[in-house]
């Protein structure tokens, strides 16, 4: 039988049926032999390696998104929201529930309209991105255009409304200068600091001002969370666990009180030439806290949020008045007149000069070929030093800073605070000069020249402080004690206030010139109730010294046909406005500095505006009823 | 010619005894793994009916129609249409090639209008019908002869060629292993098989370069080194064995299955089935749906046994070869040892011509068994 299949010949039914039932078994071994085998492959991927199938199973199948955390607000001393979160109302499109695009974006552009740069932007991003990622059509939309899309989200297949996180800076404007903004993480930006938050597109870190240095306490961490996703990383499940939350960030007082930053904004208003341009600094005496840091004019910084337009980066840019330029901190001005208390406290402590020795001021003054002008062209007489102070003859200073010396008159502008950058945590500021020997060789190769030490004595020439450095050397002054070193930032450690070391009697003479400055009849700045009369602070005394800070030469012949007025003159060429002051003169509290571009006398806008401010600032403070009894308000009531 | 005595007493009469003398247990364990296919295509489509269990549920169910319907159509019949059918089938195949619908890149399909058929499918019954008249026909002695060899290569080699240019690698291997199971069967002897593999080491390595359509060439060196292409070709075999293997002894319960609802296997519902039973009941699932076939299987070897006639015979284990290789095909594709081809796996995989060509041959399995008493007659020398 077992040679009939191998046989060519012609062999009978039966054992035909025999070769057919023989090789059916065989077949049929063979097939077993192919389960067996295809039986042993899923024992060995089930069993033998199916951990390691069930660990690529969750590679596959979970993902880790980051959480992002909410950024801490900054506020003011009394809690006011300086910046804070807000919703940010936006509109997205999920591509692969869109079927008919174009249409889509038209009923969109029916509620919303949008620019053929945006529908343009938006058919890319489409084109860039896998159809379940969802395309921003448009956001920081106000709550009408948002309800009124909301209401017609089902005619638009694909269309999302989302409610997300963005910044928002609720005061005006006037506090765009301290801030700063945030925005997206620039490639320098992720260079320097390798948190992952920063590589996420919607994540902003603070790129100016406060925003930018105090970044690690606002930022807070990022959180993880697991989710589940398909193959094409769609997530289709979320696993929350708390311990991976995100942690939000903290929050960030500010030593300023913005409703007197507001008062003060509005004291730079002008009846028709728009806000005067400058800044204002107020100081808290004691502390060194920063009540006001203002920069004259302001701009919203919510534009720079949502993405300036070229048109508002073009009106910012060519305004004249500068309003993006932080002047309180970057703005270099000289400080004119004020600088005398700086050349009379050096007078006293190098015991050179004598507070009572008299010199005659003929209104000019003579050195070598050149004539140093007094700002009193027909001179004021014979002056004293207090009486020099009072009312800011030049002359007196011009004589009494040859016998002192620009080095002994530079380092005592040095501690009282000028030519310093003061840490305050929002950027950009500048040192200013206060010029010597030393810094006119480096800086310009050049020795030193007497009339040098004549120009810096009235704070004219290379002299040049900021309104933070006048506001510091006001409140040295009015401590007397301590070297007061300004601070914006609540909980921040500072070191100690190093001692101011001057000698009390000579700062008190000088305290008491400035008295005279404003409190004397004739002083500069004379005014018999600098906070007016009508409430607590009526018997409150100030000291203050004013500041004209020139910015044009006056030449010789138009010394001789008569100096023009100052109002006459183009904005761009008139003279700076100066003060800077100190209340309660007896018990001081707050001090101020205050620069007004190109407004004049500083006997005018920058006094009163110091004035204002001042006793609005006392009036915040309590301190003018808890030390002079119930204003009137409580009387009325009572 | 067909004069057979049981027919006389009455149409309706002798139906009814002809259902009770059929092998019920062969329709029965079909019914039981088209059931599988129905949970598990719900499974796969996350248990939506309509995405093709309910319809699926319906093809087994009208199917199964068809396979009585079939299996009580006298056998005589079916081996006069033998040829017919064979004939209709390659014309079929052959109006693919003028006017078929392209899906996926492959011409397989004819659009009847109101369907869709995809004649390579009926050609495996066709086939296995046309090679079991033919080598019963044949004198025993000249089944090893050169009519015998090159008749049957003739019958086989048309419609192969034909699928192949569709391009259906998988059937068209599939056709040729049935046919060469057949030839086997009928008694060719062991020379010629020795010759016609010497001749198969040679054309097989000729045939893959000149004969074969580049993705298909891909498809077969990326299952000899799955590192060539780790996120194309092969991503499907690796995802399909991370299915697998994740699933465990037990599996992940059904539903439950994380690879499926992450729609990392494509075509989950259909060639891939096999990877929703292995992850969702693992082993115990997977070894029992192997039963459950090798349960068919040997139910069909039995069948054939109690057979007197060479056709009956060939054309039951022919049918049984091709639904074993469809099998073998596909569950050695899911488990990464075979090839991705098209394959798949029979009354489980969504789809209807297979589920119809599947049926329709245990139909012609069950007629040659319920016949086997009737004598056919040989046309052939």
């Amino acid at each position: 039988m077992g040679s009939v299949g191998m046989s060519t010949a012609p062999t009978s039914s039966a054992a035909d049926k025999g070769t057919i039932t023989r090789r059916t078994a065989m077949l049929g071994a063979g097939g077993l032999g192919v389960f067996g085998v295809l039986g042993a492959r899923l024992y060995q991927l089930q069993v033998i390696e199916a951990e390691n199938y069930q660990m690529l199973s969750d590679n596959n199948r979970f993902n880790y998104n980051m959480l992002l955390p909410e950024r801490g607000e900054i506020r003011d001393r009394h809690g006011r929201p300086l910046a804070r979160n807000r919703q940010n109302f936006r509109l997205v499109m999920i591509p692969e529930r869109t079927p008919d695009m174009n249409k889509t974006l038209d009923r969109v552009g029916r509620i919303l309209p949008l620019s053929d740069r945006q529908r343009k932007r938006i058919l890319q991003d489409v084109k860039q991105n896998p159809k379940f990622v969802p395309i921003l059509i448009d956001d920081n939309l106000d709550w009408a255009t948002f309800s009124a899309l909301n209401m017609r989200l089902h005619a638009l297949p694909g269309v999302v409304s989302e409610a997300g996180q963005g910044r928002a800076y609720p005061e005006n404007g006037v506090f765009s200068h301290i801030l700063g903004y945030v925005g997206r993480a620039g490639d320098r930006d992720i260079a320097r600091d390798d948190d992952p938050l920063l590589r996420q597109p919607t994540f902003r870190i603070g790129k100016t001002g406060v925003e930018a240095s105090q970044e690690s306490t606002l930022r807070g961490e990022s959180g993880r969370l697991k989710v589940e996703v398909n193959a094409r990383g769609r997530i289709v499940r979320e696993w929350p666990d708390p311990e991976t939350r995100a942690v939000p960030g903290r929050d960030v007082w500010l030593t300023l009180d913005a409703e007197l930053q507001e008062f003060a904004a509005k004291q730079f208003a002008t009846e028709d030439e728009g806000d005067d341009s400058g800044g204002i600094v107020v100081i808290d005496v004691l502390t060194g806290e920063l009540r006001t840091l203002l920069s004259m004019p302001s701009f919203d910084a919510n534009l720079f949020v949502s993405g300036l337009t070229q048109r508002d980066m073009d009106a910012l840019n060519s305004d004249p008045k500068r309003p993006q330029y932080n002047k309180a901190i970057a703005g270099g001005y000289p400080p004119a007149s004020t600088f005398k208390m700086a050349v009379m406290l050096a007078a006293l402590e190098s015991k050179l000069i004598a507070p009572d020795d008299e010199i005659f001021c003929l209104g000019k003054l003579r050195l070598g070929n050149r004539t140093f002008h007094c700002w009193k062209r027909q001179g004021h007489g014979k002056m004293n030093m207090r009486d020099a102070l009072k009312h800011s003859c030049d002359t007196y200073f011009y004589d009494i800073s040859q016998k002192v010396g620009i080095d002994k008159i530079a380092d005592v502008a040095r501690r009282l605070g000028l030519g310093e950058t003061y840490p305050i945590g929002v950027g950009g500021g500048i040192s200013g000069i206060v010029p010597d020997a030393q810094w006119k060789q480096a800086r310009l190769g050049t020795g030193w020249r007497m009339g040098d030490t004549l120009n810096a004595s009235i704070g004219q020439g290379f002299v040049l402080a900021t309104p933070l450095q006048l506001g510091v050397m006001a409140a040295r002054l009015a401590n007397m004690r301590e070297a007061v070193t300004p601070r914006l930032v609540i909980g921040e450690e500072i070191e100690p206030f190093a001692p101011l070391d001057f000698d009390p009697k000579h700062l008190a003479y000088v305290r008491d010139a400035m008295w005279a400055v404003t409190s004397e009849e004739r002083g500069t700045a004379y005014r018999p109730y600098p906070f007016g009369r009508d409430d607590g602070l009526k018997s409150v005394q100030m000291a203050g010294k004013t500041g004209t800070g020139q910015v044009r030469g006056i030449s010789a012949s138009e010394r001789a046909t008569g100096v023009r007025k100052n109002e006459k003159l183009p904005w761009k060429l008139r003279d700076h406005s100066i003060f800077v002051g100190f209340a309660p003169y007896d018990k001081p509290r707050f001090a101020v500095g205050t620069i007004v571009e190109h407004g004049g006398s500083g006997s005018k806008r920058a006094a009163d505006i110091t004035r204002a401010v001042l006793g609005e600032a006392l009036r915040r403070d309590g301190l003018g009823q808890a030390q002079l009894g119930t204003p009137l308000e409580t009387g009325a009531l009572r | 010619m067909l004069s057979v005595k049981t027919m006389r007493p009455g149409l309706v009469r002798n139906l009814i005894s002809k259902l009770y003398e059929i092998n019920w247990l062969l329709p029965a364990l079909v019914m039981v793994v088209g059931t599988v296919g129905v949970m598990m295509i719900l499974a796969a489509t996350e248990g939506v009916w309509a995405h093709g269990a309910f319809q699926h549920g319906t093809r087994i169910i009208l199917a199964g129609g068809l396979m009585l319907a079939i299996a009580l159509t006298d056998i005589r019949v079916w081996y006069q249409l033998a040829y017919p059918a064979y004939a209709l089938a390659l014309i079929l195949l052959m109006g693919v090639e003028v006017a078929g619908v392209t899906i996926n890149g492959s011409q397989r399909w004819l659009d009847l209008g109101v369907t869709r058929l995809q004649p390579s499918e009926i050609m495996k019954p066709a086939i296995v019908l046309a090679l079991a008249r033919y080598y019963h026909d044949l004198s025993d002695w000249r089944v090893s002869h050169i009519t015998g060899l090159v008749g049957g290569l003739i019958l086989l080699a048309m419609p192969m060629a034909l699928i192949l240019r569709q391009p259906d690698l998988g059937t068209t291997l599939l056709l040729g292993a049935t046919g060469v199971a057949i030839v086997f069967l009928a008694g060719i002897n062991w020379r010629v098989i020795g010759f016609a593999s010497l001749f198969a080491a040679v054309a097989i390595p000729l045939f893959f370069r000149f004969g074969l359509k580049e993705y298909q060439q891909s498809r077969i060196l990326t299952f000899l080194d799955p590192s060539r292409d780790p996120a194309g070709a092969s991503y499907h075999i690796t995802q399909s064995k991370i299915a697998l293997g994740s699933g465990g002894v037990t599996g992940k319960g059904y539903m439950k299955g994380t690879q499926r609802q992450g729609e990392y296997v494509p075509e989950n519902r259909t060639d891939f089935i096999f990877t929703v039973i292995g992850e969702e009941f693992g082993l115990v699932g997977g070894l029992t749906t192997m039963g459950l076939y090798m349960a068919v299987i040997a139910v069909c070897i039995w069948l054939s046994l109690q057979c007197k006639e060479m056709f009956s015979k060939l054309l039951i284990l022919g049918l049984t070869t091709t639904f074993t290789l469809y099998i073998f095909i596909n569950l050695g594709m899911v488990m990464g040892l075979a090839p991705v081809v098209g394959v798949p796996l029979p009354l489980i995989s969504y789809g209807g011509t297979v589920i119809m060509a599947v049926m329709a041959g245990f139909g012609l399995i069950l007629s040659a068994h319920l016949h086997r008493g009737v004598e056919l007659p040989r046309s052939g020398t």
